[in-house]
């Protein structure tokens, strides 16, 4: 595959995805960026800001199959994952496989907070390792494999906030702002009328494969060894036990730091962006185009951030400001 | 070099880069050589500038520019190494300068192994476009740092100092030629009646060393017979003035003569410039010595040679002035010393009497003074608090207690005896005198001399 024809298919499935979603170009790169470079996204708004929709409208674009999942406190982890079910075939009796909702290529798990521990954490193992183990039996998911969750970030009451090992998971964290009032107008307009938006399927029936030779192309951009180290003292920067370079200003409010997960979620979201910017090499530009959205959920905050009402985004910041490049 | 005649031609991106390097390094060089050269170069104008007023001699000047000129290029080339860019730096300067996103950045630092060739050869095509931006002397052009003024300004004020306001304190600098200062010394000894002949002597010998043209044997011989006359005459000498004098004299000729025997072509040659022929600072220290001598010391340690002030020191050590207790102190000590401390073993005191008047020099009373003084007071009652109970006034048989007066002590003081009197007994027993209170035993008179427990000589002393 040329780089091209990737720019080509990811530019239509933003355009079709821009069909429904108004606004929020950003956020909707940053999704296929993800999905081409294998990873899952959190979205993180307030509710009806459109997240499902955009996830929805994804699936569509994409033609791959697509479920939702509504966490709440009751879900068990049996409702995610599948079970096993007795089942008359043939005058016999016998247990069946029934797959949950996540065997899907792209899984829209709404308000994941929302439910309990145990069920999050039957999520996890899907993420990372693509399969499921039920009964002891492992059941592989077919690729291309996504879990996009949303998480509302005000209703806190009966809410279970995702264990860091889970956050790690995910490849970006998107925050989705409010509309801005020009977008807010659109959305209006699009959606008080008779007008019904068509989304088109992109990828052809065989998905699949033009999806992994995208894959394998994102991984194929070069990067350049200065590049290369610039992150590696980002992402080293944001640990505590470092001693490279990270001021006390940002140490004093980070509990844990960014996992070395963060260093590949950056360098492979810039490799995507890059693509997607029609290069075969990542710049500076694109690292400071995803370090946000790849280390803000891996940065732990301690209380004195919080009583200070210190964001991630704000250490991020200062870390940036602090690392010089070579 | 062509891109910088035709900037417009397309240039392999590689090249480029290499070019970018080669002109960040160039620049590096004359950041660092306005930096370093013109403090040196300031330097060497300070040195020539001394080397004129003859503070400094050829050799001293030409190894001094040499080692300065030496170390601002081991500075320049210290400072230029770590300064000298990489390739990354020049392609991130060509991508800042071109608008490229790191084309040059990856190109010059990716290992062409681990990627796709396909990638490789795309991105070397987009960097050739972008370098047809850049034009190395619009783009890199030399811009000298703030330092690089600093140094330069700071260099020429210097320069400009010594070249405006040194000259006027050049006067002061250029050290007075010798035979001006044998004249000037000779000036002073002619108004002294009994320092007229060497005066004369001294005036003859200024002219000698004046003239270019006398033979360097003959001022050689002249100032020896000279030191001569200064030598028999500053041991008949007795008036304090006149044997400052004299040593300033003998110092003057110790410089001149060493000159004389060392340096006779520089000589020549500074005689002519009007410089007077000092190649060294050893006429400067001596004329410090000699101020020195004049405030009263009378020391005359070194800047001498060693056969003149040999004779000074022994003439100095005859006369044995004790009214001079800041005279050379070792020699004579150890002299007086000799004469005074009986040896032990050998009781005899002939053989010191002799050595002691072997040792004696024209001056007898100062000797005599000396003698007398070291001797204990022979006919004095002691203390009563050293006698015993019941021995009364009788003698000091059977004394348990002894103070005992070291012949060095003895001699400091009889000096200070001699200057202040009754002071000089509080100073002996206050702290300099060392008392014992260890108990002697038992003395017996007749016992074999070794077997004494004091030498005879000292038993007078002992009370």
């Amino acid at each position: 595959m040329e780089p091209e024809q990737f720019q080509d298919v990811f530019q239509r499935l933003e355009v079709e995805v821009q069909k429904v979603i108004v606004g929020h170009n950003d956020v909707i790169r940053k999704v296929l960026v993800a999905f081409f470079a294998g990873g899952h996204v959190l979205l993180e708004g307030v509710p009806g800001l459109g997240k499902t929709l955009l996830v929805k409208s994804l699936s569509q674009a994409l033609g791959m199959t697509f479920k939702r999942i509504q966490f709440t406190p009751d879900l068990m982890p049996s409702d995610i994952v599948g079970t096993e079910v007795l089942a008359d075939t043939n005058g016999r009796r016998e247990f069946q496989f029934k797959r949950g909702p996540i065997f899907a290529h792209v899984v829209l798990a709404d308000e994941i907070n929302r439910a309990t521990p145990k069920t999050q954490s039957a999520v996890l193992e899907a993420m990372e390792e693509k399969q499921v183990t039920v009964f002891g039996e492992s059941h592989i998911l077919e690729s291309p494999f996504m879990v996009l969750a949303t998480q509302n970030p005000i209703e806190l009451e009966g809410t279970y906030p995702l264990p860091e090992a889970q956050l790690d998971r995910f490849f970006f964290k998107l925050l989705v702002a409010p509309p801005a009032p020009p977008e807010l107008r659109e959305i209006l307009r699009r959606t008080t009328g008779t007008e019904v938006a068509d989304i088109v399927k992109v990828l052809p029936e065989d998905g699949g494969k033009l999806f992994k030779e995208m894959m394998l192309l994102v991984r194929q951009v070069m990067i350049a060894p200065p590049i290369e180290d610039y992150v590696v003292r980002l992402v080293h920067a944001t640990q505590t036990a470092s001693q490279n370079g990270g001021q006390a200003s940002v140490k004093q409010y980070i509990r844990f730091g960014s996992s070395p997960r963060g260093a590949q979620s950056v360098i492979l979201g810039a490799k995507g962006h890059a693509l997607v910017d029609g290069r075969v090499h990542v710049s500076y530009e694109d690292v400071g185009k995803v370090i946000f959205s790849a280390l803000r959920h891996r940065i732990i905050l301690n209380f004195q951030a919080e009583a200070e009402n210190v964001s991630s985004d704000q250490i991020i910041a200062e870390v940036i400001k602090q690392v010089a490049r070579d | 070099m062509a891109s910088f005649a035709n900037p417009r031609k397309r240039v392999p991106p590689e090249s480029l880069i290499k070019q970018v390097t080669a002109v960040l390094r160039h620049h590096a060089l004359w950041d660092s050589l306005l930096i370093i050269v013109s403090p040196v170069l300031a330097l060497i104008y300070g040195l020539v500038f001394l080397r004129r007023t003859a503070w400094i001699g050829d050799l001293t000047f030409v190894l001094t520019v040499s080692s300065i000129t030496g170390l601002g290029l081991l500075a320049v080339f210290l400072r230029v190494r770590p300064r000298i860019p990489s390739a990354a730096t020049a392609a991130r300067l060509a991508d800042e300068k071109s608008g490229a996103k790191d084309h040059f950045l990856t190109l010059s630092t990716i290992d062409p192994v681990t990627c796709q060739q396909s990638f490789l050869e795309r991105l070397r095509r987009e960097a050739a476009i972008f370098s047809e931006r850049i034009e190395l002397k619009r783009d890199f052009p030399y811009q000298p740092k703030r330092w690089s003024y600093g140094s330069v300004v700071g260099s020429l004020i210097v320069a400009a100092f010594i070249y405006f306001v040194a000259p006027l304190a050049e006067p002061m600098l250029r050290a007075a030629p010798v035979h001006e200062r044998i004249r000037e010394m000779a000036e002073k000894m002619a108004e002294r009646p009994k320092l007229k002949g060497i005066a004369e002597a001294l005036k003859a010998l200024a002219a000698k060393i004046e003239d270019p043209k006398a033979p360097e044997e003959e001022k050689q011989k002249l100032v020896q017979e000279i030191e001569k006359q200064i030598a028999e005459q500053q041991k008949q000498e007795q008036d304090k003035n006149d044997r400052d004098l004299l040593d300033q004299a003998a110092n003057q000729l110790g410089g001149a003569e060493q000159q004389q025997s060392a340096s006779g072509k520089d000589q020549q040659k500074d005689q002519q410039n009007g410089a007077g022929g000092i190649q060294s600072n050893l006429p400067q220290d001596n004329q410090g010595e000699s101020k020195q001598s004049q405030g009263g010391s009378g020391e005359s340690k070194g800047g001498r040679t060693a056969e003149l002030s040999q004779d000074m020191q022994q003439g100095k050590s005859a006369q044995g002035n004790p009214k001079e207790p800041g005279q050379d102190k070792n020699q004579p000590n150890q002299s007086e010393t000799k004469n005074s401390q009986p040896d032990p073993s050998q009781p005899g005191k002939d053989q010191n009497k002799q050595k002691a008047d072997k040792n004696q020099g024209g001056s007898k009373d100062g000797a005599g003074r000396n003698q007398a003084s070291e001797e204990p007071p022979q006919n004095v009652a002691p203390a009563e608090r050293l006698y015993k109970n019941g021995e009364g006034k009788e003698g000091l048989k059977g004394a348990r207690y002894v103070t005992v007066q070291l012949p060095e002590d003895v001699a400091a003081e009889v000096k200070g005896e001699s200057m202040t009197g009754k002071e000089s007994k509080g100073n002996r027993v206050g702290a300099k005198v060392p008392v014992s209170n260890v108990p002697l035993p038992a003395h017996v008179p007749n016992a074999a001399m070794e077997k004494q427990q004091l030498p005879i000589e000292y038993r007078g002393i002992i009370r």
